[in-house]
């Protein structure tokens, strides 16, 4: 049964213009969205322990993790494979996000590290992107094996 | 959930209005749906696939956030009386909330209490109490929704009791609750925020307060009038061409001054002014108008000594002779 839909699914992608001609395969890899919290504990050593909870609070000013969780369910490797995430206008990137990571600030167009990209002021002259100015955030992985998987995750407060 | 909407135009909209930063002063509206959808690419049996994840979906929870502040520019003066105390609250919150509003006269350190007649808002918004324009709010006193940021004048209107004393002090407290509700940072109220989230207390515990300032002055004068007589024989006799010397000593006393104070002072029937002899404390005055303080016709002088504050004593003199 549930095959059944998701063959209606994909029929139906099929048939949307601008829709990619190669056709996905079924779902061999999977990613699965999830928004957390950090919540740190002791551990029984006294080593201070970092869990991602659940949040039940969403205030302006609060720190949420976004979490990407990735499965390679086929037989295949999966190669050059990107995930991109939209940064929703009412968060942004949290200052002590990884500085490593590959962000855009316009929307999609150009992509590095946020060090590295500009962005146009009202004055309309050029200025250093911050992590205000993040549109999108892309990881790249050369390789998802058979039966693989991963998580990525990135902190953003919400404005 | 018009908010929401908002925000999901938004992401659709062309780059150029996505790389401008929305400016959220008080944070992003209470009941915002935040949104998140990753898509992943990937190569597998020669083609190039892409996948999208599930949306996670938050709502923003709507923060209780509450600030007052006094607008008069310090105590002010007052007198028994009517005063009228001005106040600005501003819902620091992100999202829509009334504020109860309670006043209290008593506040430890007074010198007197004043009566707390009303609260009112300023309801044509021009700072200024208007009695029979700006609504008096009835108990409980409440603030009309305020949207974040949205900020609203108060004026609370008190009495001054008879009986006070120059220079005595007294405050009035003005108190601001979140309807909703107030508690210590953190507090929760399940499902009572905007768009069916959660309302959150903030920093402020969702209650603030402010004090208005009222300073009693009340100036007095007092005028004291004495004469001294020359006969035209040396002595003190009242007699037909003797010269009665009258000082008016003017003595203002109190914290504050008096405006446009006046002294005219009639010769007495019987008597004609010497011309040329008004003076004010010491100095001499001419007897025409308009060219100094003083000035003297025929059946009276006349002295404006203007703003006087307290603590001065002025003093005018003038001359008339027994007819």
């Amino acid at each position: 049964m549930r095959k059944f839909f998701k063959i209606l699914a994909i029929s139906a992608l099929f048939s949307m213009p601008l829709a990619s001609p190669v056709a996905a395969q079924d779902g061999q890899v999977k990613i699965t969205n999830s928004v957390k919290i950090e919540q740190v504990s002791q551990s029984d050593s006294g080593e201070p322990q970092v869990k991602l909870v659940d949040p039940d609070v969403f205030i302006p000013g609060g720190r949420l993790i976004f979490v990407t969780d990735y499965q390679n369910d086929g037989a295949e490797p999966a190669t050059n494979f990107v995930v991109t995430n939209p940064l929703h206008s009412a968060v942004r990137l949290a200052d002590d996000a990884d500085p490593d990571l590959t962000v855009s600030a316009d929307g999609g167009t150009v992509w590095g590290k946020l060090s590295e990209l500009t962005v146009s002021s009202e004055d309309g002259s050029t200025v250093a992107a911050s992590h205000d100015d993040v549109t999108h955030i892309r990881w790249t992985l050369a390789e998802v094996a058979p039966g693989a998987s991963g998580r990525i995750k990135y902190p953003v407060i919400i404005r | 959930m018009k908010n929401a909407q908002k925000y999901v135009v938004a992401l659709s909209l062309p780059l150029a209005a996505l790389v401008a930063t929305p400016a959220y002063a008080a944070g992003v509206d209470a009941g915002t749906l935040i949104e998140n959808t990753a898509q992943a690419t990937y190569d597998a049996g020669g083609g190039t696939e892409t996948v999208d994840s599930n949306t996670v979906i938050v709502k923003v929870d709507e923060l209780l956030d509450v600030t007052l502040t006094s607008l008069d520019p310090g105590a002010i003066n007052t007198a028994p009386g009517p005063e009228v105390l001005t106040f600005e609250i501003t819902n620091t919150g992100n999202g829509p909330e009334a504020f109860t509003l309670t006043a209290d006269p008593v506040v430890p350190g007074n010198d007197f209490d004043t009566t707390v007649d009303s609260i009112a808002i300023d309801t044509n918004g021009n700072g200024v109490y208007d009695p029979g324009v700006d609504q008096i709010l009835t108990g409980p006193e409440t603030t009309p929704v305020l949207d974040a940021d949205e900020n609203l004048t108060i004026f609370v209107l008190v009495t001054v009791p008879a009986g006070v004393a120059d220079s005595d002090l007294s405050d009035v407290e003005l108190t601001a609750e979140a309807v909703t509700g107030t508690g210590a940072p953190g507090t929760t109220f399940a499902g009572q925020g905007e768009n069916g989230s959660d309302a959150v207390v903030g920093l402020t515990g969702a209650d603030a307060n402010a004090i208005g300032s009222l300073q009693v002055v009340i100036t007095t004068v007092d005028l004291l009038k004495s004469a001294t007589i020359v006969d035209p024989f040396g002595g003190t006799s009242s007699v037909p061409g003797s010269v009665i010397t009258y000082t008016i000593a003017a003595e203002v006393t109190g914290s504050g001054s008096v405006d446009d104070l006046l002294i005219t002072d009639p010769y007495p029937a019987g008597t004609t002014y010497i011309p040329g002899t008004l003076t004010l404390d010491g100095g001499a005055l001419t007897d025409a108008a308009g060219d100094d303080a003083g000035d003297a016709d025929a059946t009276r002088i006349s002295v404006d000594l203007g703003t006087v504050a307290g603590g001065t004593t002025r003093s005018v003199t003038f001359d008339v002779e027994i007819d």
